[in-house]
């Protein structure tokens, strides 16, 4: 019994044990810097300057003199409204648009497609100054909508939706259409419910971009009452003296949202994956 | 689906419309940075006005210096000049720049505002063909400013650092740093503030009067470069990477003191700890250098006004920057030095601060400004600044000065070439 | 054709097949025309910038019309800055993907414990903002940082280095926080394309005595190959916009040895003396060379 488990009981065992602390160092230095802007926001400027790894007494006095010195309120808002809403536009526009090429796909929608893909390459900083002026002709600075208009329709989400579309059985779409349903019908009660988790993880990633974008709304957003989280964190940290808690207190508050809905949107991501991959 | 579509395009109109541009009478919108500095002298400003003038709504709003260019730069070039405020803040040195550039976003004041009382150092900041152009606001006038009880840990006091040359301040720094430790001085290691503030002390600027690059040919930057260098080389002054580990050396006590724009005061007041242990003087000289002077100027701004429907509203604001009053009541917060001469007439430029063990430091603060030396910036300060930072960083990994100013000065040139 | 038909009008405009291949087009242009609208238009009209030369307000044509394409190659800032942007991108993007791979692989072992949290904290970083996270690297490797603090206690360095300061090291830093904020973004597409995968191949692979290196190199990367191709070109394009990190992290030094061509570009457009026409023109030379890149991604992951 002994000699059976042998050499390759323990081989299996260490590899095992390694592969563990392997995770845990990578899951460590993947949340420490994550843990220290947190807890400090707990700390003053001294104490964050000085490296104090735990939380101090000065939470309070930092939120107070964020919300003192930055419109908190209204740049949450503004970073929800946006977020949200370019997540909803995207996955209503970029889904159907990935089903629109995979399941009806022929040479000229595959041209599209790769003329399309093209606009991944086109830089951002190249287009900043013809999209203010569009923008501004259109009258839509300051305004969600010129927030995430030019952000709804990406050709990353277009093929990740598009990818998804190839594991949707064509026999589904033969079935349904031969018991009436029109192909809009077939997009809506077949395809959107069947891929839930697809649509779980592009409202993780879209709403993690949008919430996080910093260099569009920076140009556009140009008055205080249309500051998005990311501007208020960057402009925590300006001026003549900088109050490191209140910086870190601007950071945690920026984060947590995100952090938050991947949380949420990561089990139900999950749990559909294993109820929907047969 | 449908239903969802039409929702989403409805919520989407209510939207915009509610986030419409408000092009109201009567209202003045600023723009301007540092809640400690720039804008809680606006505030008082507003507060005093609004004593008056209690039907006119002032709106400060805080966007960082380098977003303010970024956005006059927008919104001029697409053409949409109601995106911008009534006035905003400019740094001097980027004042050419913007009125060369963006001309219609500031407004021609000559005749509008009494400029008579403001130093023609600071005017010219602002100034394009004899016209003004922008209202000058606090001075950057630099200072020395040391820890007398480090100083004394090595035998010396601020006397000794007063009306010196760069050559006694390296021999104290050497003292200082064997018997304490401590470096003398700390700075941004990507930026050249310390360098053009030594060049300017001594009336020299990156620039020729003609507009031309003067960087290979310009011996006092040279000098200046060769005692920097060995400064840092010496560790008596301690390059940082970034602008908070600079000001993070002040708060935590890590050097002996700073050579920086009056400004820096707003830091060092802002630990109480402190107190007591501070004290100010000028600037050490450059040796055998024409002009050299205990004085020069980093830093400081100027309020621009944009021509349009509220500009003679906002002209009528900024008359307060002719007021005494409005200087003496915004200088114990923010320590902002004022530019307009009769200000220092105000009480609080005459008192002596207490952290400063009754040194009377803004009124002596407004004695420097007045000698401080002129210089040149431009259009193109920045692309100079940039340039000589890098041959900055170059020299003192062991570069040749005269070569590492002649590439700086080749791509300044390159630029200017267009 | 034939002239047994002039009865089209009798047959439906609308076949099935026509029907379904409308559908598709109807279903797909909102897409289209928004990308075509708010991304190629603005790029031909930066085409015809590119082309000129002057003031931001006073745009003229330059000539020759090429100018602006003809300066870049003297400018020395540009070049280095070139360098830079792919010094990060043949360091960076391989060792992102490789590793995000062996985290994928890792975690999709159906046997391990606590899976789902160290996904969590693997996936965690991408919820940071850029802006956030370049503040938190640029405090933790400070001279007198964490970083050091702790390499100098586990004797791993003798004294502390700057890094921020030094031309290699700071790029490292540079590397260091891509990697850190985009592995875990990576790595989830991996796992979701994994789970696609039957996970019996495994169990019959295993039973074949498959090591898990040859479960991974036979079995995983082939199939991911399609997710694999799509990573490395968006990465790819990633680095070469670069511009947060080098904005906020290191500001692009120490003298230029960071910069990237996106934020040369931005410092063109609006902290030197605006040159639009220019930065333009240099944009289009990151929009090429993105062009290039995954062309020849694509080619080679085609090869099956």
């Amino acid at each position: 019994m002994k000699r059976m488990k042998g050499k390759d009981y323990w081989k299996k065992h260490l590899s095992r044990g390694a592969i563990y602390v392997f995770l845990i160092v990578v899951s460590f230095i993947s949340v420490f810097p994550l843990y220290w802007a947190f807890i400090s926001a707990f700390n003053n400027t001294a104490e964050i300057l000085g490296g104090r790894m735990l939380p101090s007494t000065h939470f309070v006095e930092n939120f107070k003199n964020l919300i003192e010195t930055q419109q908190v309120g209204r740049a949450m808002i503004n970073s929800f409204a946006t977020s949200i809403l370019q997540t909803l536009m995207t996955l209503l526009v970029c889904s159907i648009a990935g089903y629109g090429f995979e399941i009806y796909h022929d040479k000229y929608k595959d041209i599209v497609m790769t003329i399309l893909m093209l606009a991944m390459m086109v830089p951002f900083v190249a287009i900043l100054v013809p999209m203010f002026q569009m923008f501004s002709k259109m009258k839509l600075l300051n305004t969600w909508v010129g927030f995430f208009l030019p952000n709804i329709s990406t050709p990353f989400m277009i093929m990740f939706f598009r990818n998804s579309a190839r594991n949707f059985p064509k026999d589904t779409i033969e079935a349904a259409r031969i018991d009436g349903l029109n192909e809009l019908q077939i997009f809506v009660r077949m395809f959107v419910p069947m891929m839930r988790p697809t649509y779980a993880a592009a409202a993780t990633m879209t709403f993690m971009n949008a919430w996080n974008a910093y260099l569009w709304p920076k140009v556009i957003m140009s008055t205080s009452d249309s500051v998005t989280m990311p501007m208020l964190v960057s402009n925590t940290n300006t001026g003549y003296v900088i109050d490191f808690g209140v910086v870190m207190m601007a950071v945690t508050l920026c984060s947590l949202p995100t952090v938050v809905v991947f949380f949420l949107l990561q089990k139900q991501f999950t749990n559909a994956v294993a109820g929907s991959v047969k | 689906m449908k239903k969802l579509v039409s929702l989403l395009l409805a919520l989407i109109m209510v939207l915009s419309c509610s986030f419409a541009l408000a092009e109201a009478d009567g209202k003045l919108t600023i723009w301007t940075w540092d809640p400690t500095f720039n804008i809680a002298a606006m505030k008082t400003a507003a507060e005093m006005y609004n004593a008056e003038h209690p039907e006119v709504e002032i709106v400060i709003e805080e966007i960082q210096s380098t977003d303010i260019e970024q956005k006059i730069s927008t919104a001029v070039t697409g053409g949409d000049m109601s995106v911008l405020p009534d006035i905003y803040l400019n740094q001097d040195n980027s004042f050419q720049r913007s009125l060369y550039n963006f001309p219609e976003a500031m407004l021609d004041l000559t005749g509008k505002f009494d400029f008579a009382n403001f130093g023609a150092g600071k005017l010219a900041y602002s100034m394009l063909d004899g016209k003004n152009y922008g209202v000058p606001f606090d001075a950057g006038t630099v200072v020395g400013a040391y820890r007398t009880d480090y100083l004394a840990e090595a035998g010396y006091t601020i006397e000794d650092l007063t009306d010196i040359t760069w050559t006694r301040f390296l021999e104290i720094g050497r003292d200082v740093k064997a018997k304490t430790g401590r470096p003398m001085l700390t700075g941004e290691a990507g930026a050249v503030d310390t360098v053009l503030i030594m060049l300017q002390s001594c009336g020299a600027s990156m620039f020729n009067e003609d507009g031309s690059v003067n960087l290979v040919n310009n011996e006092p930057l040279k000098a200046v470069l060769d005692i920097y260098n060995t400064m840092v080389i010496e560790g008596i002054f301690v390059e940082v990477n970034s602008w908070d580990e600079f000001i993070g050396t002040l708060t935590n006590e890590s050097c002996v003191g700073t050579i920086q724009g009056c400004w820096i005061l707003g830091t060092i007041l802002s630990q109480p700890n402190q107190a007591g242990k501070w004290a100010m003087t000028n600037i050490p000289a450059l040796e055998g250098v024409e002009n050299a002077t205990h004085y020069s100027n980093n830093g400081g701004s100027s309020w621009a006004i944009v021509p349009g429907t509220d500009e003679e509203l906002a002209i009528d604001f900024m008359q307060l920057y002719t007021n005494v009053e409005f200087y003496n009541t915004i200088l114990p917060t923010t320590s902002a030095i004022a530019t307009y001469a009769p200000a220092k007439e105000g009480s609080n430029y005459a008192a002596g601060n207490e952290f400063f063990n009754g040194e009377p430091i803004f009124a002596t603060i407004v004695e420097y400004t007045a000698q401080v030396p002129s210089n040149i910036t431009g259009t193109y300060y920045y692309d100079a600044r940039d340039a000589l930072a890098t041959a900055k960083t170059n020299i003192i990994n062991g570069g040749d000065i005269t070569s590492e100013l002649q590439t700086a000065e080749d791509t300044v040139n390159f630029t200017m070439g267009f | 054709m034939n002239n047994t038909a002039p009865a089209p009008r009798k047959r439906p405009f609308l076949t099935v097949a026509r029907k379904q291949n409308l559908a598709g087009w109807f279903f797909l242009a909102p897409a289209a025309l928004l990308i075509f609208y708010f991304s190629f238009y603005p790029m031909f009209r930066a085409f015809l910038n590119s082309l000129m030369t002057g003031r931001p307000t006073a745009l003229a044509y330059s000539d020759p019309l090429i100018r602006n394409y003809q300066f870049m190659v003297k400018d020395k800032v540009f070049i280095q800055s070139v360098t830079n942007t792919l010094t990060y991108l043949i360091i960076q993007v391989p060792i992102m993907l490789i590793l995000a791979v062996i985290f994928a692989t890792l975690l999709n072992n159906r046997d391990l414990k606590f899976r789902g949290l160290f996904r969590t904290c693997i996936f965690l970083p991408c919820a940071t903002g850029l802006v956030a996270y370049s503040m938190i690297f640029r405090t933790l490797f400070t001279y007198d940082g964490m970083i050091n603090a702790v390499l100098l206690k586990l004797g791993f360095i003798k004294e502390a280095i700057n890094w921020l300061n030094d031309p290699t090291t700071a790029k490292a830093v540079i590397i260091i926080g891509l990697i850190w904020r985009w592995t875990g973004y990576n790595m989830i597409f991996y796992l979701s394309a994994m789970q696609g995968i039957d996970y019996s191949i495994y169990e019959a692979a295993r039973i074949d005595g498959a090591n898990q290196a040859q479960q991974l190199l036979k079995i995983t990367i082939p199939l991911l190959k399609p997710i694999i191709l799509v990573t490395a070109i968006m990465s790819t394009n990633g680095t070469l916009q670069l511009f947060d990190e080098s904005v906020n992290l290191t500001n692009g030094g120490p003298a230029n040895a960071t910069i990237t061509m996106s934020h040369y570009i931005y410092n063109t457009m609006f902290r030197k003396n605006p040159n639009f026409g220019y930065a333009a023109a240099m944009s289009f030379v990151i929009l090429i060379m993105v062009a290039v890149l995954a062309a020849i991604q694509m080619k080679v992951g085609d090869k099956r």
